[in-house]
């Protein structure tokens, strides 16, 4: 399971991999250690930069899927508007469109048939 | 040993616009052109007050920029140095005691360094840089002492 699996285009070791991953790692800590620790927590200085805005809870800054498909709605609002007014909610509009869709595809079949 | 040590001299600048009518603002972008190329010191924009060192900020302060001035001046580590290019960031300029103004730019956050003009002159803004350098050398220099204390 350790061994050495070897392609056409070089070669993989497990072994290999795992001490680059903990030698790049120590280096990243290492490194990171050595940066700024002079900022002060719980100011500031260590909520994001939103070009100079303040930064709002988690809930209202929640980006909802109706928001990122706005352009595409938008584009397609001819092909949307129908569909969105036969979704009624009400059970038994639905129960009606399988019916009369159900009968359609009957008489198709029947006629064809 | 800390890497920053090595970045000290440096200075990586946040331009922030409080209201400018861009004037001061082409001429700081102009300080940046290989006419005077201010990059060759190490001396550059940054797009974030969290990487600065130093602020610049241009323009009289408007009403709606007040509590955004305010923050960005938080955000900017320690220690820091504000550079008011301009006129208006000065003392208000031709927009001074206008009904949409809160003021200069030092009655909201301190300010080290004045540059004035309508617009200044790139080389004015290249000496307003240099002397908050050296006002950030002696904050570092009182800091390390107090630390050694």
């Amino acid at each position: 399971m350790l061994g050495l699996l070897e392609t056409g285009s070089g070669f993989w070791s497990a072994i290999i991999w795992v001490l680059l991953v903990l030698v790049i790692g120590s280096m990243v800590i290492y490194i990171r250690n050595k940066g700024e620790d002079s900022y002060k927590k719980n100011t500031e200085q260590d909520k994001p930069f939103i070009s100079g805005n303040p930064e709002e809870n988690k809930e209202s800054s929640h980006l909802s899927a109706n928001h990122i498909y706005w352009g595409f709605t938008e584009a397609l609002k001819g092909y949307y508007n129908p569909l969105i007014k036969i979704h009624t909610g009400n059970i038994n509009d639905y129960s009606g469109w399988i019916i009369v869709i159900t009968v359609i595809i009957l008489i198709m079949v029947g006629v064809s048939g | 040993m800390k890497l920053n040590k090595y970045f000290e001299r440096s200075l990586w600048v946040f331009h922030l616009n409080t209201g400018s009518c861009n004037g001061c603002d082409i001429e700081i972008v102009a300080g940046l052109t290989p006419r005077y190329d201010l990059e060759r010191f190490g001396i550059k924009l940054v797009g974030s007050p969290k990487h600065a060192d130093v602020l610049l900020v241009t323009g009289p302060v408007t009403s709606k920029m007040l509590d955004r001035v305010k923050r960005v001046y938080e955000q900017t580590p320690d220690p820091k140095a504000v550079i008011v290019v301009g006129a208006c960031g000065t003392s208000g300029g031709v927009f001074y005691n206008s009904y949409n103004i809160s003021g200069s730019v030092d009655k909201v956050i301190p300010v080290d360094v004045y540059v004035p003009g309508c617009p200044p002159r790139p080389e004015a803004i290249i000496n307003g840089v240099l002397q908050a350098w050296i006002k950030l050398e002696n904050l570092r220099e009182s800091m390390k002492t107090a630390q050694a204390k």
